[in-house]
């Protein structure tokens, strides 16, 4: 599958860059979690200093590949810009994404001696990953510890035509070597055996479980969890989906595992049954926009009841919704329509409705009410020289601000270890 | 279906429906050419210069240049071409055939010699075919004709006066415009030797001897022909600012119709031209970039400006700016300050950057707003914020005799 976006051109790229105002601490630099400092890249592509724009890029932030892909620019650093209250805000993601293309990684790096201390990392996520890397440029030594793939998430869930697997690779191969001592292929699931052997510990084992819907049918042949699938077509592997397949769920993995299942075969129909209505959708635009480019097709205002079938998927029964008022969380609420039931025939159904929050791991480290790992500002957990960060911590959120997550506990651990000498 | 805003007058005794010619270029270095511009509505046409026989051009290719920005790219052209490649019989010919084809359009010719008799001959020959207008380039940055190597006849003053009245003599009551280089010590000095010469007017003026620029990756000039270059004369917006400078100074010191050129893009470059002193307006680079058709837009555009102004003329522009060019020392000293609209203000912080790093740290800046402020105090108005502002929300408060006046910029670029 090619990518859906292209690369900007060389003129493409100087032309947008010379809309940016350049503004004084510019708000979309404020706005971006990792800080990158989006004026100052901006105008080196104005000036065609392409190779310091990348270095401006990559000592800010470690997945400037994989950010130029798919980060979320509308909840970020183009929300915010200053342009548009003259036209329309500046194509910062495609800007950073034509330096990562147009650039290989710096090599002028300059490493202190890691003899600062040892940390071990738990995750071989965008937290985790970033936390080792600023650790190791602060002169710490970090061994990783990953249970499946190094690269978390977006090498694994996210669909090839925004995200190509050899990107992550190549991204993830980058920061291994450069800057991280050791990984292991291991499932940590308690801290206290290495808080004797490291200086400090870093959690960022994300959120691997995913929710189940608690309907009648959900055991039934054709039923498939959303990241799972989203994982073995990521690997290469053939899903398995049938030719009529509903994807119940209005997030980014609903969207995500739609677009890949059209992708996969694009004679099959990809419907995603949702609850609520089109503006209610919590995916991204662009997402949406990609998803519908590629002939994903929405069944809005549907509450599933039950997947029907003997032993096999033979539909999904729904009842219409419809929308009232909104909760107090703003939240927009919807009741049944009663008597409004009725069955969407399908041979697949694959529920992505979010992950759940695994509580029989890390034993001692204190939770929240939703079951996550509680943290303090320098994402220090409640036990000491514990640190956490990422989706375990904050729930699903971007790969920018698990980045944040990773920068910041790594100053958090820096003065740890620090003041405990 | 819309009414033509009737834009001619007389220059130097010959009709101009409008003051807008194609200058002696590229762009009249053809019949046809000539031609389609005429056609398209240009006023007349200066027929690239040509000279006598003995007088060989050779050309270098690619003769063209330029440099700017991404968004751009032609803030500036540049050239090292020459006269025309046509002999004078031809450039006589065709100035039949058009002023048989436009006989209420000027149709005039560029001329270049050494030797006396050379001018003299040019002159008696175009005469003869019934050219309207003599111009003759004492300004070619390129190559050389008759004078030392790289030097131009315009930047003698001697030179000119002398072969300024050669000319004349020859041209007797064929009007005469000398076409001046901006590139001398005192381009007064160079009027008035031509007003002594007795000839009609100036043409004010030429491309500018620049050097493009230099390839970063090869470091070799521009244009590089195998690596080697040669200064070009540059042409386009760039130039403007130093065509109205030298506009302005022949004209508030020397009583001697001017043509202007070099830089005009616009109708409102035109204006400009003409308030500082240009009888009329000579394009070259604008038709090479967009064509023949910008006429249309020239003419319009002129056309409402004499509307909304209650100007009858074009003729009425005139000068009409030179009577506020000073001297710096001549000015008033009022007391200034930024004065700065936050309802239009967008919060980009240029102008806080601006004052703080480059002028009197006289701006105040709300992080958490983004909204400037100005203290007074610190203050002078030196009018760098108001440069800077990507909105124009920003303006000069001057109080003069109790009174206030505000400094903005009304233009329309």
């Amino acid at each position: 599958m090619e990518e859906f976006e292209k690369t900007l051109s060389r003129q493409q790229a100087a032309i947008e860059a010379e809309r940016c105002l350049y503004c004084y601490d510019a708000p979309c630099q404020a706005k971006c979690p990792a800080h990158v400092p989006v004026p100052e890249f901006i105008q080196s592509i104005r000036s065609g200093n392409l190779h310091g724009a990348r270095t401006l890029l990559q000592s800010a932030h470690p997945f400037i590949e994989t950010c130029g892909r798919i980060c979320p620019e509308e909840a970020f650093c183009q929300s915010v810009c200053t342009r548009s209250k003259i036209d329309a805000p500046l194509r910062i993601r495609e800007l950073h994404r034509f330096v990562t293309d147009s650039t290989d990684p710096s090599d002028r790096m300059e490493l202190p001696q890691a003899t600062e201390g040892k940390v071990a990392i738990i995750g071989a996520g965008p937290a985790g990953l970033a936390c080792a890397r600023e650790l190791r440029v602060r002169g710490f030594a970090c061994d990783v510890f990953e249970a499946r793939q190094v690269g978390g998430v977006p090498s694994q869930e996210v669909s090839t035509h925004r995200y190509p697997r050899e990107v992550g690779e190549r991204e993830v191969r980058f920061l291994t070597s450069a800057f991280i001592a050791n990984v292991r292929t291991e499932r940590v699931t308690d801290v206290k055996p290495l808080v004797a052997d490291y200086d400090a510990v870093f959690v960022a084992t994300g959120l691997p479980s995913e929710g189940d819907m608690n309907v009648e049918g959900i055991q039934l042949v054709g039923v498939h969890h959303a990241r799972e699938l989203l994982r073995t077509m990521k690997s290469g592997a053939i899903s398995g989906a049938g030719n009529r397949v509903g994807v119940i769920g209005g997030g980014n993995v609903a969207i995500e595992v739609a677009s890949m299942l059209r992708e996969e075969d694009p004679t099959r129909d990809v419907t995603v049954v949702y609850r609520r209505g089109i503006k209610e959708l919590k995916a991204f635009k662009r997402e949406i926009e990609e998803a519908t480019a590629l002939g994903v097709t929405y069944q809005f205002l549907a509450i599933p009841d039950k997947v029907v079938g003997s032993r096999h998927v033979e539909g999904l029964q729904v009842t219409q919704a419809h929308l009232c008022g909104e909760d107090e969380s703003g939240r927009c609420r919807f009741e049944p329509l009663p008597g409004s039931s009725f069955i969407i025939p399908l041979d697949t159904v694959v529920v992505a409705i979010g992950q759940r929050v695994d509580e029989g791991v890390f034993p001692g480290l204190a939770r929240s009410d939703s079951g996550l790992i509680s943290v303090g500002d320098s994402m220090e957990t409640s036990m000491p020289g514990v640190y956490a960060g990422g989706d375990a911590v904050h729930g699903a959120q971007t790969v920018v601000e698990a980045v944040r997550d990773g920068k910041k506990a790594a100053e958090g651990i820096a003065a740890f270890v620090a003041g405990g000498e | 279906m819309y009414r033509e805003h009737d834009l001619s007058y007389d220059f130097l005794g010959i009709h101009l429906e409008n003051p807008f010619i194609l200058s002696a270029a590229p762009p009249t270095d053809e019949l046809d050419m000539a031609i389609d511009g005429l056609k398209a509505g240009w006023a007349g046409v200066v027929l690239k210069t040509t000279s006598v026989e003995s007088n060989p051009v050779n050309l270098k290719y690619p003769m063209m240049s330029s440099f700017g920005t991404a968004a751009h790219k032609l803030w500036g052209l540049g050239n090292i071409d020459l006269i025309s490649q046509y002999h004078i019989d031809e450039i006589c010919e065709r100035v039949t055939t058009l002023k048989h084809l436009f006989p209420t359009k000027m149709i005039a010719a560029s001329i270049m010699g050494s030797k006396k008799e050379d001018w003299q001959s040019l002159v008696w020959q175009l005469k003869k075919a019934g050219v309207d207008l003599i111009e003759c380039s004492f300004s070619c940055p390129q190559g050389s004709m008759g004078e030392a190597l790289g030097r131009m006849l315009a930047q003698s003053v001697e030179a000119t006066e002398k072969v300024a009245r050669w000319v004349k003599e020859a041209a007797g009551e064929t009007p005469v415009l000398i076409k001046i280089t901006p590139q001398v010590t005192d381009i007064v000095e160079i009027a008035r030797a031509l007003k002594r010469a007795g000839v009609d007017g100036v043409t004010a003026s030429n491309s500018v001897p620049a050097l493009i620029g230099v390839d970063v990756e090869t470091l070799e000039p521009r244009p590089s022909l195998f690596g080697e270059g040669a200064y070009s004369g540059m042409t386009g917006m760039a130039i403007k600012p130093l065509t109205l400078r030298t506009i302005a100074e022949i004209a508030r010191n020397v009583d001697i119709t001017i043509s202007g050129n070099g830089g005009a893009y616009s109708w409102s470059d035109a204006v400009e031209l003409m308030a500082v002193g240009a009888s009329n307006v000579q394009f070259c680079t604008l038709p090479m970039h967009y064509g023949f058709g910008t006429i249309r837009d020239l003419k319009s555009g002129l056309a409402d400006f004499l509307d909304r102004k209650s100007y009858a003329s074009p003729l009425d522009i005139v000068g009409k700016a030179l009577k506020g060019i000073k001297g710096q020392e001549e000015l008033v000293t009022p007391h200034s300050h930024s004065d700065i609209d936050v309802e239009t203000c967008i919060g980009c912080g240029n102008c806080f950057r601006a004052c703080s790093d480059g002028a009197h740290r006289a701006i105040r800046w709300d992080a958490e707003k983004r909204k400037p402020s100005v203290d007074d105090e610190k203050c002078p108005g030196c009018g760098q914020c108001m440069q800077v502002c990507p909105v124009n929300a920003i303006r000069m408060k001057e109080e003069l005799d109790g009174k206030v006046h505000y400094f903005e910029f009304k233009g329309t670029r």
